[in-house]
């Protein structure tokens, strides 16, 4: 049996937050991930806007990998075009696998790490997501896909009464 | 309101709550079962997002009628005191069987719903708006399995083909008129079903058209009332009520 290909998903909070990966789903093609990620990862969550892209289409590189890793000669022959940078730095917040920082125009994903590097290079994770591979939640679904959540107040951890260990006399 | 507009407004609310239960149940059944992890949750989703409208509706039909309970009205009725179509009460069948009724549900949902976010009852109004936007995230889950299934291998189109097959006769009962239904709509408290159906129609229609299936001769449509229904779903409310049943009087 074959698996379907595997997609990361990206979830902004609000629509002054950066995109955030925070997940994967198997999907048949983007549009059913698209569906996948707002069913398995924010069915409650609050959520303003949601990128799925193929993890083979991302470019990953670690801190330890970057002294090694080859970097592509600038080709004059190619044209350029934007890819969007993702970055993890420390342990904190574990279930956030990497962080919106910025978009680059390059025409390969190592030019545009290597250009990005040239400003930043303190993080421990860096991630290189073509544009076009990109596929978003138009604005549209917001209300359809993200606001019904906000009405449901069991999704709330306040909602809930806390269990207290009464102690042993 | 007169009191035989309270108890015809009811009755509809009543048939649309037990709509949102029965689908709910049958497609709980896939929990453990799908596919896909993805779309076992997904399913799961839908599943309570209809028993949450259900509650919305059980719960305005108790305030019409001064009368029985949410949890009363699920856990025991009998199945002739049920007022789903039958579409919904069918046994699972496969992933195509299961999109598909999902699919002509929510499509049917999408115009009804659009009617009665304007609805006289001011009541219904609000629930009515907010549910069609739930609603129309599975409108737009299940118009994609249908698409795709329809155009994908040999064996996809002929389950998603025989589905329509079985599904589409059964899908009109939807607009059988209610009890007192060109009553409830002359004063606006409830649609024109007929006339709905020719918004459903062309709405799914293309869908299907697009998904290369072809609908059925109309001459097969079932046209009963809500109250006629078949074994699955006495064998259905079995499952469902079997626990509360034990023990009528616990409380949960």
């Amino acid at each position: 049996l074959t698996q379907w290909p595997r997609y990361e998903v990206f979830k902004q909070d609000k629509s002054n937050k950066p995109h955030e990966a925070i997940g994967t789903v198997h999907a048949p093609d983007a549009e059913m991930a698209l569906l996948n990620a707002r069913n398995v990862h924010v069915r409650r969550p609050a959520c303003h806007s949601l990128w799925v892209v193929p993890e083979s289409a991302i470019l990953k590189v670690t801190a330890q990998q970057l002294a090694s890793h080859p970097q592509d000669q600038a080709d004059e022959n190619s044209t350029d075009q934007h890819y969007e940078i993702f970055c993890k730095r420390g342990k904190r917040r574990s279930m956030i696998a990497a962080t919106h920082v910025g978009t680059v125009e390059a025409s390969t994903a190592n030019m545009a790490l290597s250009k990005m590097l040239e400003h930043d290079d303190s993080a421990d994770v860096w991630w290189v997501v073509p544009q076009q591979a990109i596929t978003r939640s138009d604005d549209e679904l917001i209300e359809s896909w993200f606001e019904p959540a906000q009405h449901k107040t069991y999704r709330h951890q306040s909602g809930y009464g806390k269990v207290q260990v009464r102690e042993a006399n | 309101m007169k009191i035989s507009t309270k108890v015809a407004l009811a009755n509809a609310l009543l048939g649309m709550a037990d709509d949102e239960l029965v689908l709910a149940h049958r497609n709980s059944e896939w929990i453990g079962h799908a596919p896909i992890l993805e779309e076992d949750i997904a399913l799961a989703n839908i599943a309570q997002d209809e028993l949450g409208h259900a509650m919305v509706w059980y719960t305005l039909h108790q305030q019409l009628t001064d009368g029985d309970t949410p949890d009363q009205l699920v856990y025991f009725r009998e199945a002739d005191q049920y007022r789903n179509v039958q579409m919904m009460e069918q046994p699972r069948g496969d992933w195509a069987f299961t999109f598909l009724r999902q699919y002509l549900f929510d499509a049917y949902e999408q115009v009804l719903l659009s009617h009665l976010s304007q609805c006289s009852y001011q009541p219904i109004v609000d629930p009515a708006a907010k549910i069609k936007q739930e609603e129309l995230y599975h409108y737009r889950h299940s118009a994609l399995w249908v698409q795709r299934l329809g155009l994908g291998t040999e064996e996809s189109h002929f389950r998603m083909q025989r589905a329509l097959e079985q599904l589409w006769p059964l899908a009109m009962q939807l607009f059988v008129p209610v009890e007192q239904n060109q009553l409830l709509a002359d004063e606006g408290f409830f649609p024109e079903l007929l006339e709905m159906e020719r918004a459903w129609q062309a709405m799914v229609m293309a869908h299907l058209t697009s998904a290369n299936l072809q609908t059925t001769a109309n001459s097969d449509f079932i046209t009963m009332p809500r109250t006629a229904h078949s074994h699955h779903l006495t064998e259905l409310l079995g499952d469902l009520q079997q626990v509360a049943r034990v023990d009528p009087e616990a409380e949960w």
